[in-house]
């Protein structure tokens, strides 16, 4: 009787210290196992690295512009490491440091800010990997080749139709993106100098920056409606931006706003569907991946390659919805 | 029995150098170039602004408060030094040394002030820091119209992109700043006092030790350091960028308590603190070079964090 | 017959800690009805029988038997199940929440809709249920409205709400006043009058004589003797304690000078105090009585510059002064041991060495950097002097006993060279043996010339330690009395305001 209960006590203190070290020992595999099989399989040594930084993966453009890139990798035999700034400059800079620790052959990067990924490129020029910018340009170093849309001219189109879509009169309000972005710039460019150029009865009542981001268009527009009791025309610099804004219209029960947005992400496309939004500058993010791999392998190959690469636009109306 | 309490005590006060070489072994196995000089150095360049901001968050943490607004003010003194380097906002430039000390002045200000609502007009740590942190953020946003500010001089550049000897500066910066906090906290009156307050803030004063002043030395550390990895951040993107920062808050918590330093006060350590920041880093730099995807990525650090904590209250219970 | 029936039985009970043999062999055996007095000094082992009693501790070897059957306790809502309370010395009710809401705290009665309290029910239950123990307490006040002793009583309610067959009272008088302890003494008689067998630990000798039917004494983890109560005489009980012979409990030999060191007129805080006026000389112990919110603690703060003041002058020999923190109460040479030493008194999380010197480190430090020789040197000549018993002056003070940290905090302020030492319980929850030194370290120090203000609810101690001794009711001063003609009752007879309306 008396055993039994003292072997009990001790028997339960023993388990009482072997659940500690099972819990820590399984929390530890856990850990190793997940980043295993995460982990891609080593290159071989003669099919080329290349490493893909992207300023965010949280904004559907570039995880469509990754897809791209990864399946024109596939065809032509190269591994592609993506990564992931997550708009954090500092982190952009770790990704490229990262990059070149592991002696990618080269470096594709969609730079967070034109001035913030200098000091990385020049890190990457030191350790002779060739750079080529996507999307968004670099204030300096070395680069290989840009690839990009011509945002001014994406801009400029979007003018046009909404200058035609409110017979060259009325108000319009500009939602901005990330400024100092030069995509921002430049489609905020495109978009005015046309406006004040072949428009000039068509007043712009608000311009105000909304981050590229769709809960930010959503606030921002919510107070524009508030301030202007007359709205005719939007144009949102991205479509997060104008989906946010739409949504902002329908809330607020406002009708007659011709929207016009910028990237043609699924959403958007939907949107011109059902007849909510009027046009979007088609941005081609799965080509710009494309043939970012694409210049990538042929500079590797010893071909010069332009300095710049513009990727085509278009302009999705109801009519072209694809 | 004795000896599993010995274990426990080991495990208590070494689990934050435990993971670290957990992680070290884990990823030297994975992939060889984690574990070459470069990569290393790469690591503690990663770590640096972090880890700078800790070092401040850690004395405030000894306290037993908080401090939000590290990695605003941090921007905040990076900007406005960039506008003095390079006239943008002012249509003056002061040169590169008397912006970067009047950025370091800014950050022991914007910190003395939230130690001051602290001390004088009892504001909890969290809300004062809080309150800190939108202003510096106002600030920046204002004084940069959310742009970046660019074409900074070189002299400016080279505290964040340079190197000595092979060693990049901000890692320096951060060796400097480390060694300087260390011997504060363990050498100093002022560093007792720090510990003191933390265990007990009214015995703290009924020890005649001026709880007030103290706790206040504290801010003005956190708004120093947090100035000087601003700086050292403008410094390795050659720019002001206003809309980074907002995860530099959360990393030099994290950092901190990784390194088993108490939310409540009164215990933690300077070394524990980089050892923390530098589990983070590691995590970071490894992953990436084993090629995990970035979504994962964020998956695997929350249960690093969570083995971590588990780590440190399991060897931490009494009975 | 009911009277004889074994209620709880302990059987070798043995638990080590890392370096430590807290309990050997340990047997103690409880009657139904029963009130056990549990004596020993501090560390040992009181506590730890008593957490393993109550599910907080798991012992390494023993055994456990309630009513003849065989336990495993295996926390301490287990033990609450099985009808075993504890009411610990620091108390742990909820001063934010209402008497009803603190004694049923996680049993409330519910409403047939589940999650609802029944608050009404609940109210009314606590109310029978004090009417039983013969309480005066609304169960509808806030806890914080209440005075220690009314807490410390709801405290008592809450345990035995648990339907506890077996009480287990940890120092339950420290924080009471006499008349207090009178009261609660009446309630543990009408509790064993239900059958209800009571564990009362105590240092206070005197009422483990008035209270208890049998006692057992433990030392260093052993079990050093058992025996009714009517068989054993203090002197005997305090040698088993200790294992030898105490000389003297007070011993008395100081030599009050004529010298004024401190004097205070007319002190004034709201109702806390309400005019007090005093001298100190030089060399003298100043014995301060009183009830529990009579005022005293807010005298020595006051003094101390812990609280401000409204209204009032303190003079330092001879020369009036302003004391608006405790920093310029220590340049004036003040040194201020507070009351509750886990809460005001001690760093726990600092080794004993910083403990000892931070209230000194103008005189330990350089330029702001400390001078650890000089800083070691003070901790050991403390440890050395004040016989601190500890492994090393670089041991964590949360590990050390309570008397050890009485005389870390005593260390402390010693190591200012005070010429006022101001001593709020200096002696609450020491064991005998520490208090005995720590009477004649006061002693000492009074020699040296240390004007001493002590305030302590224990009469003997105010009695056999002090030269002079003041009596404190209500914000005021209400007796004085020299050594030789003070007495228990005219000490209480003013501290209960009896002197002035009488």
């Amino acid at each position: 009787m008396k055993n039994e209960v003292l072997e009990g006590t001790i028997v339960r203190k023993e388990m009482k210290k072997m659940k500690k070290f099972v819990i820590i020992a399984l929390s530890l595999v856990l850990v190793v196992s997940l980043v295993t099989s995460c982990a891609k399989t080593t290159p071989t040594a003669k099919k080329p690295t290349l490493g893909l930084v992207l300023s965010t993966l949280t904004n559907p453009f570039f995880v469509t512009l990754l897809d791209g890139a990864q399946e024109e990798a596939k065809t032509s035999g190269v591994t592609l490491i993506a990564m992931d700034s997550q708009n954090d400059s500092a982190k952009e800079a770790s990704n490229i440091e990262d990059l070149i620790s592991r002696k990618v052959d080269a470096i594709l990067v969609n730079p967070t800010d034109a001035d913030a990924v200098v000091p990385s490129i020049k890190k990457a020029n030191d350790a002779n990997i060739p750079v080529i910018t996507i999307d968004r340009a670099a204030n300096g170093g070395v680069v290989v080749s840009h690839i990009a849309s011509d945002n001014v001219a994406g801009g400029k189109m979007a003018a046009e139709f909404l200058g035609k879509a409110l017979n060259g009169k009325g108000k319009v309000v500009e939602l901005q993106g990330i400024a100092g972005t030069s995509a921002a710039r430049d489609r905020g460019t495109g978009f005015d100098t046309t406006m004040a150029k072949e428009f000039p009865d068509i007043q712009i009542i608000a311009r105000q920056t909304a981050d590229f981001d769709r809960a930010k268009g959503l606030s921002v527009f919510e107070n524009i409606l508030t301030a202007q009791p007359m709205i005719d025309g939007v144009f949102a610099q991205n479509d997060e931006m104008v989906l946010g804004a739409i949504q902002a219209a329908e809330a607020a029960k406002r009708t007659g706003i011709t929207f016009v947005g910028y990237d043609a992400v699924d959403d958007a496309i939907t949107a011109i569907k059902g007849g909510k939004l009027a046009a979007t500058v088609q941005q081609q993010p799965a080509v710009m991946g494309k043939l970012g791999v694409e210049t990538a392998v042929n500079a590797l190959n010893g071909q010069t390659v332009d300095k710049f690469i513009p990727v085509p636009l278009n302009l999705v109306t109801k009519e072209n919805t694809p | 029995m004795a000896k599993e309490k010995t274990f426990n005590e080991f495990l208590r006060n070494s689990s934050a150098y435990l993971i670290l070489l957990g992680l070290v072994v884990i990823f030297t196995t994975l992939t060889p170039r984690f574990l070459s000089l470069t990569n290393l150095i790469n690591v503690f360049l990663q770590t640096s602004i972090v880890a700078l901001l800790a070092i401040g968050q850690t004395f405030v943490m000894l306290t037993g408060g908080i401090d939000l607004s590290v990695g605003m003010v941090g921007i905040c003194c990076g900007a406005i030094a960039a506008g003095f380097a390079t006239g943008y906002g002012f249509g003056f430039t002061l040169g590169t040394y008397p912006a970067l000390i009047l950025g370091l002045l800014l950050g022991a200000t914007l910190g003395g002030i939230s130690g001051l609502l602290i001390v004088l007009g009892n504001f909890p740590p969290f809300v004062a820091t809080l309150v800190m942190m939108a202003i510096a953020q106002g600030i920046t946003l204002v004084f940069t119209q959310g742009r970046p500010i660019a074409g900074l001089p070189s002299s400016f550049i080279f505290w964040g992109s340079g190197s000595v000897g092979g060693i990049p500066m901000p890692v320096l910066l951060l060796v400097i700043g480390v060694v300087l906090a260390y011997f504060l906290l363990t050498c100093t009156s002022f560093g007792l006092y720090i510990y003191a307050i933390g265990g007990n803030k009214e015995m703290a004063r009924l020890s005649g030790i001026s709880a007030r002043k103290v706790e206040l030395g504290a801010y003005i550390i956190s708004g120093l350091t947090a100035a000087l990895g601003g700086l050292v951040l403008t410094g390795r993107l050659a720019s002001a960028q206003p809309n980074v920062g907002e995860g530099l808050n959360l990393d030099s918590i994290a950092a901190c308590v990784l390194g088993g330093t108490s939310l409540f006060g009164g215990k933690g350590n300077m070394l524990k603190t980089l050892v923390g920041a530098l589990i983070m880093g590691a995590l970071a730099n490894g992953l990436n070079l084993i090629g995990v995807p970035s979504y994962p990525q964020l998956v695997i650090k929350g249960l690093v964090f969570i083995a971590a904590v588990t780590l440190y209250i399991v060897s931490s219970r009494k009975h | 017959m009911a009277e004889n029936q074994v209620s709880l039985e302990m059987h070798g009970i043995s638990k080590s800690f890392p370096g430590v043999q807290a309990l050997k062999e340990v047997d103690l055996i409880l009657h139904r009805g029963e009130i056990l007095g549990l004596v020993g000094e501090n560390g040992a082992g009181k506590s730890t029988l008593m957490n393993i009693l109550t599910g907080i501790l798991h012992s390494d070897t023993g055994i456990i038997t309630l009513k003849g059957k065989p336990v495993n306790i295996e926390n301490p809502r287990q033990a609450q199940i099985m009808g075993i309370s504890i009411i610990h010395q620091e108390l742990s009710v909820l001063p934010n929440l209402t008497v009803g809401q603190n004694v049923f705290l996680g049993r409330e009665p519910r409403l047939p809709i589940h999650f609802l309290v029944d608050w009404k029910n609940l109210y009314y239950l606590a109310k029978e249920h004090f009417k039983k123990l013969n309480l005066d307490i609304d169960p509808h006040i806030l806890l914080s409205e209440l005075s220690v002793a009314q807490r410390q009583m709801v405290e008592v309610a809450r345990a035995l709400s648990f339907k506890a067959d077996i009480v287990v009272m940890d120092e339950p008088t420290s924080t009471l006043t006499e008349m207090e302890v009178k009261n609660l003494f009446s309630l543990i008689h009408t509790l064993k009058e239900q059958g209800i067998s009571i564990v009362f630990i105590s240092h206070r000798l005197e009422e483990i004589f008035r209270i208890v039917d049998r006692v057992i004494v433990l030392r260093d983890g052993v079990l050093v003797g058992s025996a009714p109560i009517s068989q054993v005489d203090p002197k005997q009980l305090v040698m088993m304690m200790v294992g030898r012979e105490l000389k003297e409990m007070f011993p008395k030999e100081s030599l009050p000078q004529k010298e004024k060191v401190l004097s205070v007129k007319n002190l004034k805080r709201g109702k806390d105090l309400k005019g007090v006026s005093f001298d100190l000389h030089r060399g003298e112990i100043l014995g301060l009585a009183g009830l529990v919110g009579s005022g005293r603690t807010f005298v020595a703060r006051a003094i101390f510059g812990a609280d401000p003041l409204e209204e009032g002058e303190i003079w330092i020999e001879g020369k009036k002064v302003q004391i608006r923190s405790p920093q310029e109460a220590i340049s004036y040479g003040i040194s201020f041991l507070p009351e509750d030493r886990k809460a005001q008194g001690l760093f726990l999380k600092l080794p004993l060495s910083s403990n000892i010197a931070i209230t000194d480190m103008k005189e330990l430090s350089f330029l702001g950097i400390i001078i650890f020789k000089k800083l070691q040197e003070l901790a050991s000549s403390f440890v050395n002097k004040l016989k601190i018993r500890t492994p090393s002056i670089f041991q964590i003070v949360r590990n050390l006993s309570g008397g050890t940290q009485q005389k870390v905090v005593l260390a402390k302020w010693l190591a200012l060279k005070p010429k006022v030492l101001i001593l709020d319980e200096p002696t609450v929850g020491i064991d005998v043996a520490t208090k005995a030194e720590i009477h004649a370290l006061m002693n000492g120090l009074a020699k040296e010339g240390v004007a001493i203000l002590m305030i302590s609810s224990e009469l003997p101690e105010v009695l056999g330690v002090s030269d002079r001794i003041l009596v404190m009711h209500e914000g005021l001063i209400s007796g004085e009395f020299l050594r030789q003609d003070a007495t228990q009752d005219k000490i209480m007879l003013c501290a209960t305001g009896g002197a002035n309306n009488g």
